[in-house]
């Protein structure tokens, strides 16, 4: 045999290394031969629900797994992520945001016969994973979106475009989000939100544009906007009623309307990322994600709704009643589903954000 | 034992590869992210370049807008912190004598926290319920609280000169303590004053130090964005806010990109311009 060149063997060499830190990365964390007792599992979520009190079902059940969360800053920040190439098993992206997934293939169909907690979910919100007849998506926390407003500052809000009144200029805070701004704006207007045209973007741009003389600052995390309201520099607030019930618990006169234009409703999921070596684990997470343990925490701790309706039927804090409206029978007539976006919403809404947070 | 070359290869390779890979690589990922078209499916897949993006970074009067307000609060805030950095210099070099480490260790105290704690600090300092408004209440000065002090672009200058000071401080400070004390002596000696002497022996000899700091508060100061965020409400935004909007609200990764490059060669091309007129030397060799 002849001896190979010197260069060749450096080729060799280089492309043998190469293979075996591909095949190393590949393989994974964990792999997909451990038995279902271990192994590892990464969820990429947002930050709060990396506690393990958002997963105590299934810590309990599976204490030697390794689970590792990967922290998304929005929905646009997970599915940038998950795009380009996240290695995640589970991610938890929000309505309004899932067909994205379901185009580019990022996400696996789930069988929900392998879900022993699946019965628990109410078919509505079954429905809200579904993607062409398909079950791609677990729903498991939701809330409403609506005007959070200081009963000491103001007296009544009836309608959403309270966030537009200049008697509170300075005191307004807006949640930091385009398409956020486009669905208050098509209520207000009494507009499609799933067909806006090219003229009614650029009067929402407009009317934000517009808007920024009165809004304090626009918040992007909960805690932001509580720190806000308490202090008494927001009055009124595009808020989650997780921000509501933590301010009627610190004892500040707080109210949640009910605009004659409708709440606004959305769902959190959660979804399989396609080819995950751990699949079986992806699975047990999921179904323990809608254990009793775990959705009692959601409640209690962030006053979210669960996708367990177990658990909203034996709610009976007061507080939290309220903050569910669980007594006003009428209240989901009241309330609008976040639809789902399109690539093309997705850019023109975000950079006419950008724009009005960019212009003077 | 290692020879003269080896030994500089050993010592010159890990930093290499690891600028190579951790900021020569991003850096030219970056420029090939912002010469995509979209995001979705294809955010890698670089076999079309398009120059879309900078048409819109380009065609947008608001982005360019918030570029040169970025660029004139981060000239501000690097004239005023060099500016108020240069007695603390001063002071550390020729008045605190013996105690100068005590003092310097002092002035890096705040730095043992983290950054984020520190720009939060002043929001309880200017908040409606805070310290200033709190003591001007108690004080009758005023009825009701100050608004105009937090939330705005103001608040972000002021923020980013406390921010920025102690680090402008540290050139200053090195380039001082080379000025040679027997100079000083000379020129006493040769009947200038005080001023004189400040004036034609330390000030010159310092002001490579002053214009080494101004420009490492000038540069990250364009691209700042955290600040903004926490202090500066929604009109005291800069354009590194639309870089992070980009990259995590509105996932478009390569319209941020090419923002980020955008400001990038604007930087670049100020401080090479600047550079050139103040010429650096000159003061070097006076």
């Amino acid at each position: 045999m002849v001896r190979s060149s010197r260069p060749a063997r450096v080729v060799s060499a280089i492309s043998i290394t190469v293979a075996l830190i591909l095949s190393a990365c590949s393989a994974g964390p964990g792999g997909s031969t451990a038995p279902s007792g271990t192994g590892s599992l990464t969820v990429l979520d947002w930050a709060g629900y990396d506690a393990p009190d958002f997963w105590i079902d299934f810590q309990k059940a599976y204490p030697k797994v390794k689970v590792g969360f990967e922290i998304g800053a929005s929905d646009a920040d997970i599915y940038g992520k998950m795009s380009s190439g996240d290695q995640a098993d589970i991610f938890h992206p929000y309505t309004g945001w899932l067909q994205f997934y379901v185009d580019q293939g990022l996400v696996e169909p789930i069988d929900t016969s392998k879900l022993k907690n699946w019965s628990m979910v109410p078919d509505s919100f079954k429905k809200i994973g579904q993607i062409g007849g398909k079950q791609y998506f677990i729903p498991w926390d939701w809330g409403f979106t609506s005007i959070l407003y200081r009963t000491d500052k103001i007296k009544s809000v009836d309608s959403w475009s309270a966030l537009f009144n200049p008697a509170y200029k300075g005191h307004i805070s807006m949640w930091d989000d385009g398409p956020g701004a486009v669905t208050v704006s098509s209520y207000i207007h009494g507009w499609d939100e799933t067909k806006i045209t090219a003229d009614q973007l650029a009067q929402i741009k407009t009317e934000w544009t517009a808007q920024k003389a009165l809004n304090l600052f626009y918040w992007s995390g909960e805690p932001e906007l509580v720190q806000g309201m308490q202090t008494g520099d927001v009055w009124a607030a595009y808020a989650w009623q997780g921000a509501y019930a933590t301010l009627l618990t610190k004892g500040v006169p707080v109210a949640y309307a009910t605009p004659k234009e409708g709440r606004n409703s959305w769902v959190g999921v959660y979804g399989i990322r396609k080819g995950t070596p751990n699949l079986d684990l992806a699975y047990k997470f999921l179904d323990a994600k809608l254990g009793v343990a775990t959705g009692n925490n959601v409640v209690t701790q962030f006053y979210y709704g669960s996708a367990n309706s177990k658990v909203m039927s034996s709610i009976t804090d007061a507080t939290l009643k309220q903050a569910f409206s669980i007594d006003d029978p009428a209240i989901l007539q009241h309330t609008n589903f976040t639809p789902n976006l399109t690539d093309a919403q997705r850019k023109a809404w975000g950079a006419m954000w950008t724009e009005v947070k960019a212009g003077s | 034992m290692l020879g003269r070359r080896s030994t500089f290869w050993l010592l010159s390779v890990p930093p290499l590869l690891w600028l190579l890979v951790f900021f020569a690589a991003p850096l030219l990922l970056m420029g090939a992210i912002s010469l995509s078209g979209d995001v979705s499916g294809a955010l890698f897949n670089l076999s079309n370049p398009t120059v879309d993006q900078y048409r819109i970074v380009l065609g947008e009067a608001g982005y360019l807008r918030l570029l040169g307000i970025s660029v004139l609060m981060a000239l501000g805030v690097g004239l005023i912190a060099t500016a108020l950095a240069f007695p603390i210099a001063y002071f550390l070099t020729f008045r605190a004598g013996r105690r100068a480490g005590f003092y310097l260790v002092l002035l890096l105290v705040p730095f043992w926290t983290s950054y984020l704690l520190r720009v939060m600090a002043w929001k309880l300092m200017l908040g409606s319920e805070g310290v200033v408004n709190s003591f001007l209440e108690w004080a009758r000065v005023i009825q009701s609280p100050l608004e105009f002090l937090l939330y705005n672009r103001g608040t972000v200058v002021i923020t980013l000169i406390y921010v920025w000071i102690p680090f402008a401080v540290l050139p200053i400070y090195a380039a001082m303590t080379r000025i040679d004390r027997p100079l000083l002596e000379a020129a006493a000696d040769l009947g200038a004053g005080p001023w004189a002497r400040f004036g034609r022996v330390t000030m010159p000899l310092a002001l490579p130090g002053a214009i080494a700091a101004f420009f490492m508060v000038f540069i990250p100061t364009v691209g700042e964005y955290v600040t903004p965020l926490l202090v500066g409400g929604s009109s005291g935004s800069m354009y590194g806010n639309l870089v992070q909007d980009f990259f995590t609200k509105a996932a478009n990764w390569p319209l941020g990109a090419a923002l980020a490059i955008v400001m990038l060669v604007l930087t670049l091309v100020l401080v090479a311009v600047a550079v050139r007129l103040i010429d650096v030397r000159r003061f070097a060799t006076l």
